[in-house]
């Protein structure tokens, strides 16, 4: 049991980075971005190929994987985001994002083939025994990465002068643009941060699970469920949200059955927005737009 | 005046006999209409020169095209010697011109003090922004004593004046405001007339639209009364506010000044 939550925390903190790159996209840019599940399985797929072929660690191989992502995600923006209009922005976006989902997907099948592979290095398979506890090094170091990786983007939103570019276009585009900020600029860098977030979601999730290009609509569903219940736009609450979810999960999954985890994962959803609209940490009036 | 690059501000002294601001039959609207239909007027170096006009008359959109966010499709625009026309809103804050916006516009989310600041956001040099938010605490005392406070958790009239202070951070020579008196009650709303005011005394020249048009004339120098899309009149402020065919139309008739703002306000509402 108390090892339910203490695997719900370390696991949910790795979901929390890669629901903050979500939050982040819908925040800045109201843009749902759908692929980010398959943009988590590319990541994973990269560390693969790195590791695998040119033997580079896991967490090393992040120097490469998340600049890769970073590019990616500056570059689809550039191509398929930047292009949808003004008028139903968040709607289109989610057509244009899942499209760009199906053309990974199929790349990734012809390139890997849909069997399953997993991320393998040493700390995968090793465990700490803390206190009665197993912990899978694995779990701890990622979980350690997310922490560092969240404190970086924070550091970012509320201690730089490009941060307080992005809060400003999160609250308010059109008081942000009278004030000098490129609204446009921030909209494509805070989409290329957010895909790069996935690199390192995506090589700690393809090392404690398998997957293969079809992961990533397990993924895109736990990850949307996540911010929306943490309120969309508010990082804070896509934290909050992840672990709560994680360790409600993997708590169901012990006490009751692993074949229920899932399905109180979205029940949660439904109950919680039936209650609270604006999510768990949602405020009412989150953004005046 | 053959160099029209975007960062150096316009120079108020360069010829004391021009106006300040100069527009000239712009023509400019939303989609397919055009709401202004060949707009002509200029305001006064030094002066508070005032909008007025009904619902749907355009004075919204004139300031959207003076301030980068709505392009003319034709007509000048001359701030300071140099042509606006063309240019992003970025590059027009750096002319020296600002837009307060109707509805409110601070980052509510932000502190007060976080807000200010981000109105010098186009300022790289942080010494500058330092002595300018110093300058601005002294004359709007709410930024230093609500400086951590969240801009969403103030009152509407204090926001305004935080909106105000924000709009100062550039040192603007034309501070543009779009109707500041909306949704305030009548005694905040002289408070933030008081205020706009000081403004001009320091130095700065302000160009306002009003729907409260006898409240906010009175404390103008300079009237323009704009109806469809065109300038119908122009004067000092006591003229416009006196004309007779505009008091009927605009004010509402001859009533008691104090009732008659009064009613302005409700009606409006």
């Amino acid at each position: 049991m108390i090892q339910a939550v203490v695997d719900g925390v370390l696991t949910g903190g790795v979901y929390a980075l890669m629901a903050a790159g979500l939050t982040l996209i819908f925040g800045v840019m109201d843009i749902i971005n759908v692929a980010q599940g398959i943009f988590v399985v590319l990541g994973a797929y990269l560390s693969y190929v790195l590791s695998v072929h040119l033997g580079i660690d896991l967490f090393v191989g992040l120097l490469i994987t998340m600049p890769a992502m970073f590019v990616v995600g500056v570059v689809v923006q550039w191509v398929f985001i930047s292009r949808l209009g003004e008028r139903e922005r968040t709607a289109m976006s989610i057509l244009a994002t899942y499209a760009i989902a199906i053309m990974i997907e199929g790349i990734l099948g012809l390139v890997f083939s849909d069997n399953y592979v997993e991320l393998n290095a040493w700390y995968v398979t090793r465990s700490y025994h803390v206190f009665g506890f197993y912990l899978p090094y694995i779990y701890v170091f990622g979980f350690v990465l997310a922490a560092v990786l969240l404190g970086a983007i924070y550091l970012m939103l509320y201690k730089t002068r490009f941060g307080a570019s992005v809060r400003a276009s999160l609250q308010d585009r059109s008081a942000a643009r009278l004030v000098g900020v490129n609204v446009d600029r921030v909209a494509t860098i805070t989409f290329g941060i957010g895909v790069a977030v996935t690199a390192a979601g995506g090589m700690v999730y393809g090392a404690t699970n398998s997957f293969n290009p079809n992961t990533g609509y397990d993924l895109i569903s736990r990850l949307l469920t996540i911010v929306i219940l943490g309120g969309l736009g508010s990082i804070g609450g896509a934290l909050g949200a992840a672990v709560c979810m994680l360790v409600l999960e993997d708590v169901v999954a012990v006490v009751w059955s692993p074949v229920w985890a899932p399905f109180v994962f979205f029940a949660a959803l439904v109950v919680v927005l039936s209650v609270r609209p604006t999510g768990l940490f949602g405020r009412s009036s989150a953004r005046a737009q | 005046m053959t160099d029209y690059e975007a960062a150096t501000p316009a120079d108020p002294h360069a010829d004391a006999s021009r106006p300040l601001l100069e527009v000239s039959g712009v023509i400019a609207g939303y989609g397919g209409g055009d709401v202004l239909q060949g707009v002509t007027f200029s305001v006064p170096q030094g002066s508070i020169t005032c909008i007025v006009g009904p619902n749907g008359a355009g004075k919204s959109t004139v300031l959207a095209a003076l301030s980068g966010l709505l392009r003319p499709r034709a007509g000048s625009i001359v701030f300071g010697g140099r042509s606006l026309v063309g240019l992003s809103a970025r590059q027009i804050l750096g002319t020296g011109l600002v837009l307060v916006p109707q509805n409110h516009s601070l980052f509510r989310e932000m502190t007060v003090r976080e807000n200010v600041e981000m109105g010098a956001f186009t300022v790289r040099d942080s010494a500058v922004v330092r002595a300018r938010l110093e300058a601005i605490e002294e004359q709007f005392p709410i930024v230093r004593e609500r400086a951590k406070e969240k801009a969403g958790s103030l009152s509407g009239g204090q926001q305004r004046l935080v909106e105000f202070a924000r709009s100062l951070m550039l040192d603007p020579t034309l501070v543009v405001l779009d109707e500041p008196s909306m949704g305030l009650d009548p005694k905040t709303l002289r408070q933030v007339f008081a205020t706009v005011k000081a403004m001009n005394s320091a130095g700065r020249t302000i160009l306002l639209v009003e729907q409260n048009a006898r409240a906010a004339l009175k404390l103008s120098t300079h009237g323009i009364v704009l109806e469809s899309g065109v300038v119908r009149l122009t004067g000092t402020g006591r003229e416009v506010l006196e004309h007779p065919e505009i008091e009927e139309l605009y004010l509402g008739g001859a009533v008691s000044d104090r009732l008659g703002l009064r009613r302005d306000g409700l009606m409006r509402r």
